[in-house]
């Protein structure tokens, strides 16, 4: 997982033709629809490569 | 894990004072030292201070390097990257502060400012949508989709907004409009043709944080029944508008923008039109026909866009600015925030550009009410050279100037319109006490007056004898009538003028007549031009009393017309002078003096 379009994993299937009502919320607090340490931390890799602070990140 | 995050200000501004070369430097210094990879470096957007520029801040330490050059890159990747102590003469250093300053907290410029359009930028890296999403991004977004079309009308209408690109027309009232407006096919515009000289918000917006603006108008798409917009920009702002594509472009990817949108039925797409940059087309009609493929011409109102608009379809227009804010307003409990801000009257904070004879130029962002004296001299940092505060140009061509006397007046829309000026997009041009306020006004109404299409005959006309007024007054040759007849004449225009741009054009006439009329007396009648500007009524002499004869004067005049021996008081000869100013731009003991012509002088222009 490069970016956030990028799927965690196959439970994912947000793409522009099959998107999903709560991409933007599973960006930063995802993976929503399902339950996976693995799936987090990826996005909080993400997240910790660009933050300038802890103040950085609004939900 | 990258050590440090370092964004380089890659807006205009500062790429044009060199950024780019620095942050080449900087780059070669950590390769050259093996430690490229700990760093991030981001060209990011506008921190503000553009008089300081090119700036660099590290994060997380929140170090703010001004006025940089690439041969400083060494010593701050040593001293500061690798050895962790701050590189104090690089700081921001001022008679407004004791010491040197460190970042937002300590240095003056920023003290009363209230980043909300600008939140982002200087922050985020403005080519990247993900970090667009983890600063709060696209969230309003989704809340406006599961909310019906007129509550979210209704919702940024509770909120106060007023369209920040000249009017202040209420936007959530505007939104409606078009919302209740017939038919399948509706469009939503962005204003983004800047076009006031000195005003560089929009740009400054655009450049720093694109998405917002995106997420605005997928958002008033919602609000209006929309499913297609447009954004009008200038093609003489070219990074602006790369910014633009790449961010329509990430976000097409991501189904932010195409067909059902993060799974609602919405759909929307995004088109760019780059402008040619004629002041008329900000006017909103003259944009439509623009946009059309017409020449840019405004045509009367009603129909107003609302209802007929771009294609003949209802159109929403909005200005770089106020969609800016709309993120803001629709995320949740965002509209009770955003009303705490601000005036009565006018919500929310305002950018302002920040230019002429004010210490710190720049991009400055502050709350509506805050009042002239605010601006000019705790964010502003007064006028440059310790010279008086004469007054201040709001609102560019079409706005009027505020006079010293109203230095405690509060910017919102109703105590500016009161004060005879207009908020407009924000420019504000600072003068000092060496401005003639009759040169201003001519300078103004002259841009104006090219800028004008011709459609209409006040406008035509009007501002082309108007101007013949001002260049006999200014010459020297004006006529006690002629104050009465430039006043009725703006008086006219303002009255039959086909659009904005007409209407507005004779405010900085107006009210340098009201706030200066003895200037204008004084250059009809005395044939004098105090502030040294207008070349035939006015000349300069040396105070022979305080003249100790350094030759500076001398060796900068460019026609030889000062003489004098060294030490000994010098003098200037008249029939030679230009009027260029060299001479008292140079005296150190400030003995050059502005006097009345004594006697007839070869002043050719």
């Amino acid at each position: 997982m490069e970016k956030f379009i990028d799927p965690c994993c196959e439970k994912c299937t947000h793409t522009k033709d099959t998107p999903c009502k709560d991409f933007v919320e599973c960006c930063v607090e995802g993976p929503i629809c399902h339950d996976n340490d693995e799936c987090a931390k990826k996005r909080k890799a993400l997240i910790e490569k660009v933050a300038l602070d802890e103040r950085f990140v609004v939900s | 894990m990258y050590e440090k995050h370092i964004m380089i200000c890659g807006a205009t501004g500062c790429l044009s004072s060199g950024s780019n070369k620095i942050a080449e430097a900087l780059t070669q210094e950590l390769e050259s030292r093996g430690i490229r990879d700990k760093y991030r470096l981001v060209m990011g957007g506008c921190p503000g201070f553009c008089e300081v520029g090119p700036i660099i801040v590290i994060f997380p330490d929140e170090v703010f390097y001004c006025r940089l050059k690439a041969k400083d890159m060494a010593e701050l990747v040593d001293q500061h990257l690798i050895g962790g102590e701050i590189v104090e003469r690089l700081l921001y250093k001022g008679p407004d502060v004791d010491a040197p300053a460190r970042f937002y907290d300590t240095i003056p410029f920023y003290s009363k400012q209230l980043f909300n359009v600008l939140r982002n930028s200087g922050v985020i890296d403005p080519e990247s949508i993900d970090e667009y999403i983890m600063r709060g991004g696209y969230r309003a977004l989704k809340r406006a989709l599961q909310m019906d079309s007129q509550a979210v009308c209704d919702e940024v209408k509770d909120a106060g907004l007023r369209g920040r690109g000249g009017a202040g027309f209420p936007t959530g009232v505007k939104w409606g409009f078009t919302n209740k407006a017939p038919g399948p096919k509706k469009y939503i515009v962005c204003n983004a043709d800047e076009g006031d000289p000195g005003a560089f918000m929009d740009r400054s917006i655009l450049e720093g944080d694109p998405h917002a603006i995106i997420e605005g108008m997928l958002i008033a798409g919602k609000a209006c029944g929309a499913d297609e917009g447009y954004i009008y920009c200038r093609a003489e702002y070219p990074l602006a508008i790369k910014r633009l594509r790449d961010a329509i472009k990430q976000a097409e990817e991501y189904g932010l923008i195409g067909n059902n949108i993060l799974g609602f039925d919405f759909n929307f797409k995004i088109n760019i039109k780059e402008g040619a940059g004629a002041f008329v087309c900000g006017e909103e009609t003259a944009l439509l026909a623009s946009i059309e493929g017409k020449r840019g011409m405004p045509r009367p109102r009603p129909p107003f866009p609302a209802q007929v608009g771009v294609f003949g379809k209802p159109t929403t227009i909005n200005n770089v600015e106020t969609l800016a804010n709309i993120p803001l307003i629709v995320r949740e409990g965002g509209a009770e925030e955003f009303k705490k801000i601000g005036t009565e009257g006018s919500k929310g904070t305002k950018v302002f550009a920040l230019a002429g004879k004010v210490r710190n130029t720049g991009l400055v962002e502050v709350p509506m009410g805050i009042t002239v004296e605010e601006i000019i001299f705790d964010v502003g940092g007064g006028i440059q050279g310790g010279r008086e505060f004469k007054a201040v140009q709001a609102g560019g061509p079409s706005g009027g100037c505020i006079p010293k006397d109203l230095i405690n007046l509060p910017i919102d829309y109703d105590s500016l319109t009161k004060a005879g000026a207009i908020m407009g997009s924000g420019g504000l041009v600072v003068m000092d006490d060496r401005t003639c306020m009759v040169d201003l006004a001519n300078y103004f109404l002259s841009f104006t007056q090219k800028e004008s299409c011709g459609k209409c005959t006040p406008c035509r006309e009007g501002t082309k004898r108007m101007l013949e007024i001002l260049d006999r007054i200014t010459e020297g040759k004006g006529k006690p009538e002629d104050l009465d007849t430039l006043d009725s004449l703006a008086h006219s225009i303002k009255d039959s003028a086909l659009c904005g741009l007409g209407q507005t054009c004779p405010n900085p006439v107006l009210t340098t007549i009201r706030y200066f009329r003895h200037e204008y007396e004084e250059h009809i009648n005395e044939k004098y031009c105090q502030s040294g500007i207008c070349k035939p009524l006015f000349q300069y002499e040396i105070d022979q009393d305080n003249c100790n004869g350094c030759r500076a004067c001398v060796r900068v005049c460019p026609v030889e017309a000062i003489k004098g021996e060294k030490k000994e008081p010098h003098e200037i000869i008249q029939d030679l002078c230009t009027r260029c100013g060299s001479c008292i731009e140079k005296c150190r003991q400030d003995c050059i003096m502005i006097t009345r012509v004594g006697s007839e002088a070869d002043v050719g222009n």
